[in-house]
């Protein structure tokens, strides 16, 4: 492999890998809105959304339990 | 949806591109804070809308002081959603336009001469991780001595030192002509937006 097409090989698997994995998360400290009540956990693992909430933007359904 | 590109500092003005879904993008300012963000129908993963995302994140970078570029994938449902997220976060996304404000980021890749990246077993991709790691951890110092912050394999320059750091990649790749050192970037600094735990 050339030393060029190496580099641009590694270029396109690095912008990816920045894109999909490192940018600041702003949704990160979850607030979901269970019914009109807006519910802030920060730093647990815990969860409790609204099933239509998670369904719709295609999350697994977590009520209630704890992430691995 | 609202996709959300990032958190900019005095931008002068929009990237002439439109969005991941074809829809313009729009400035938002939430609690003192200046955000980019487009309308989706849906947040999908695809090879067009990743590297829309980037370029619109490239075009933020040239055009502010400071960009924190946010992570594809977690849109917000509506307005309300993101005013919330963002009034939590207010203080963080503060402090990461401190951190990342007059600087780039540069990455750093490492490669022994016999690894093929297409014909690897999981056990040779790993031991392959593990053999970067250990020549990352070795040119560290020269580079980090550089860089306002590093994390693995990615270093935050301010721009003023990015040719001190190519120049010094070019250094360390003649004193260890065994290993394949590839520099990327610059970057907008993705690695360095979020705080350490």
């Amino acid at each position: 492999m050339s030393s060029q097409s190496l580099q641009q090989q590694v270029t396109l698997l690095e912008l990816v890998d920045r894109v999909l994995n490192k940018g600041v998360v702003i949704s990160g400290d979850i607030t979901l809105s269970v019914a009109d009540v807006d519910l802030v956990y920060v730093g647990l693992r815990l969860l409790l959304s609204s099933v239509s909430t998670l369904e719709e933007q295609n999350e697994p359904v977590l009520a209630g339990r704890a992430l691995p | 949806m609202i996709h959300v590109y990032g958190v900019v500092e005095e931008l002068r003005e929009l990237p002439p591109v439109t969005g991941v879904d074809g829809a313009p993008l729009e400035r938002r300012e939430l609690n003192g804070l200046e955000l980019v963000v487009s309308d989706v129908a849906v947040e999908a993963v695809s090879q067009e809308a990743v590297l829309r995302h980037a370029q619109v994140v490239e075009g933020l970078m040239s055009r502010s002081e400071a960009v924190l570029p946010a992570q594809f994938g977690r849109p917000f449902g509506d307005e309300r959603e993101l005013a919330a997220a963002i009034s939590t976060k207010a203080n963080e996304l503060e402090r990461g336009l401190d951190r990342v404000r007059g600087c780039v980021e540069l990455g750093l890749r490492v490669a022994a001469p016999s690894e093929s990246p297409a014909a690897q077993s999981g056990t040779e991709y790993m031991q392959a991780r593990l053999a970067e790691e250990q020549a990352l951890a070795k040119l560290d110092e020269p580079l980090a001595r550089l860089s306002r912050a590093s994390t693995r394999g990615a270093y935050l320059v301010p721009a003023e030192s990015v040719e001190a750091f190519q120049e010094e990649v070019r250094r360390l790749q003649a004193e260890n002509p065994e290993l394949t050192i590839v520099c990327t970037g610059p970057w907008p600094p993705y690695s360095f937006g979020a705080e350490e735990a």
